[in-house]
């Protein structure tokens, strides 16, 4: 039985539907990343969740109970904004307390938390201190803090680490993971960046227009993307495009003089409009001399620039139908600017779908 | 060193901007403060019209009365400027310029005729006299959209999503408003409060006419000048100027270090530190 319910949530702002009847059922100890780009209704949904939001239709369960009717602050729930939205007018500690109070817990215990809260991030020192006397670092963390303390429900992230510079972003998804796992509590985050979704999820729902366009476990949604939009979306690909030949059972197309082949693909008819994507990381490259040159899944290109990014090399190549990414580890042996190489993938790395009318 | 010629031209215009402003204010304190009050220059000093003042009961009565008005006016129209600027704010959507427009109006008519019509009105549909009571209420009419102006520019720079966050951190709607959104916004309501009590106070056409013989600060001074200008009248401005300068400054100084200190700062005056 999961924890969290969503049954047919909409919500409708004017004549735009901003949430479309999104199901979800999330378990108690997840870790359940809401991705989408911005305006998808992916913080829309958080707000629902969080009761600071009305549905216009479905419901809402909380650990078996009808929260759809309940006022978010007696939902049990708690937030961590992408603003921080630390009160300016009370100090670290007494941020801190707040939930603690509203639950009308003995001082003692309120002490307790707080202590407990300011140890496990780092907070020693500063309890004294007001919100615009921290770094961006130290406030998210505080915001963090004031999620925790209170034991809530669930914690619902919006964003919170949107405004971090992109180390500490990094320092960050760690500790946010770490916390999720040690108290055993689900956590719902929104995010428009797919690293930060990729790196700390179980699962991820992909929202688009609001709609849940997948919801499965991280892996399944880098490797195998059940849509054009997630495989665009997620991970970083190149992508081809051409009229699709069905033979030998193979389903190919033809882009430039580039015969992409995959494995049969009965769901899509012969003649139609598809695209191909293949991920950064899934093409391999080798010398030019090396290859015959007429393989399917083979195309030769010339490498105009190499950016290093520290444990890959990532490959800006040229081709006659345009210009594709190449990401290899370091360990491998590197290509110099302006080599002619051949690049090649697996049948299986491919990701197929019907083009849609736009070209999309 | 020498002064050039621009920055002079400017030290002048001020100089003679702020003696337009302040020298009869300052004439009138120099006549108060001295024997020779028809002329004080040179000024000989003493507290003779100050005492003259004080020992007027006409005078203490009006000071009464115009305390009373000054304060339930100000706290009334402070309570419900407040509350329209939340409502414009946060749920007025679209119309919201239509109901600030009809809420400011009353800035524009004239006092004379808000007393007349106030008391036309009062009398011939509620039944009510003239009195403390529909004198306070009038004055609430034009303090009421004052307040609001000034209520309104500090919560403009109100971040409403901490209300969000209090609720989603289990306080009730009562239980956010006075833990967080009033000690935000205070320094503005305060100075509502401030602005609508000096205006009640000062005010003579609208009290005039909704209290008829009963004495208010400026309608004693008012009708104190039919028998010529008497030196009680040259303490009394001297008196009321000194208060709502002393309580200009007081809102000034909270504006400010309260702004500083207490209020709610947006994101490009935060420092990190």
């Amino acid at each position: 039985m999961a924890y969290i319910h969503l049954d047919g949530v909409s919500k409708q702002y004017g004549s735009v539907w901003a949430v479309d009847r999104a199901d979800m059922a999330i378990g108690k100890q997840e870790f359940v990343s809401l991705l989408g780009p911005s305006g998808s209704g992916k913080t829309t949904l958080l707000r629902i969740i969080a009761g600071l939001e009305r549905p216009t239709q479905g419901r809402v369960l909380i650990d078996g109970e009808d929260v759809t009717e309940l006022p978010p602050h007696r939902r049990g729930v708690a937030m961590v904004f992408q603003e921080f939205l630390l009160f300016p007018h009370r100090t670290v500690y007494e941020n801190l307390a707040f939930p603690l109070r509203m639950l009308k817990l003995p001082k003692g215990e309120i002490e307790a938390r707080v202590e407990w809260a300011v140890g496990i991030l780092a907070l020693r020192g500063l309890e004294k201190r007001y919100p615009n006397q921290l770094s961006g670092g130290q406030q998210q963390r505080v915001a963090l803090g004031r999620g925790l303390v209170g034991r809530p429900k669930v914690l619902l992230l919006d964003e919170p680490l949107a405004n971090l510079d992109r180390e500490l972003r990094q320092e960050m998804e760690v500790e946010i993971r770490k916390h999720q796992t040690d108290l055993g509590i689900p956590f719902i985050y929104v995010t428009h960046n797919q690293e930060e979704a990729l790196s700390m999820s179980d699962r991820i729902a992909v929202v688009r227009g609001g709609r849940i366009e997948d919801f499965a476990s991280r892996t399944a949604i880098y490797d195998h993307p059940r849509t054009a939009f997630i495989a665009q979306f997620v991970g970083r690909s190149n992508r081809f495009t051409g009229t699709a030949l069905i033979s030998q059972g193979k389903t190919a197309l033809c882009d430039h003089g580039v015969r992409i082949e995959s494995a049969a693909r009965p769901d899509i008819a012969d003649g139609k409009r598809i695209a191909a994507y293949v991920k950064n990381e899934k093409i391999q490259l080798k010398p030019a001399a090396e290859m015959p040159a007429d393989a399917a899944n083979t195309l030769t290109a010339t490498i105009r620039y190499v950016l290093l990014r520290g444990a890959y090399a990532e490959y800006v190549l040229g081709w006659t139908g345009g210009e594709i990414i190449v990401s290899r580890p370091r360990s491998e042996a590197a290509f110099a600017q302006g080599a002619e190489v051949a690049c090649f993938w697996n049948e299986a790395d491919i990701d197929l779908f019907p083009m849609t009318e736009d070209g999309r | 060193m020498r002064l050039k010629p621009g920055k002079a031209a400017l030290l002048g215009t001020v100089a003679v901007s702020y003696l337009f402003l302040y020298l009869p204010v300052v004439h009138i304190g120099l006549a108060s403060f001295a024997r020779n009050s028809n002329f004080p220059y040179p000024p000989k000093w003493s507290l003779d019209t100050m005492a003259r003042l004080f020992s007027n009961s006409l005078y203490q009565t009006a000071l009464a009365n115009s305390l009373v008005i000054g304060i339930c006016s100000a706290l009334l129209a402070t309570a419900l400027a407040g509350l329209a600027t939340i409502g414009l704010m946060r749920h007025a959507g679209r119309r919201a310029p239509l109901y600030l427009a009809l809420f400011i109006a009353p800035l524009f008519v004239a006092e004379v005729l808000l007393g007349i019509s106030s008391l036309i009105f009062n009398g011939l549909f509620l039944g009510l006299r003239g009195n403390m009571v529909s004198a306070v209420l009038a004055n609430v009419v034009h303090c009421f959209s004052y307040a609001l102006l000034i209520i309104a520019t500090q919560l403009y720079r109100y971040d409403w999503r901490l209300d969000d966050a209090a609720m989603v951190f289990g306080a009730s709607p009562a239980r956010t408003f006075f833990e967080v959104t009033l000690p935000l916004i205070w320094p503005g309501l305060l100075g509502a409060f401030i602005v609508a009590f000096i205006m009640a106070f000062n005010n003579l056409e609208i009290s005039f006419y909704l209290l008829g013989a009963t004495p208010t600060l400026p309608s004693a001074a008012w009708g104190a000048l039919r028998y010529g200008v008497k030196p009680e009248l040259y303490a009394l401005a001297t008196c009321v100027n000194l208060v709502v300068l002393l309580l200009l400054s007081l809102m000034f100084v909270l504006m400010r270090t309260g702004l500083v200190t207490f209020g709610h700062r947006p994101e490009r005056e935060r420092s990190a530190v």
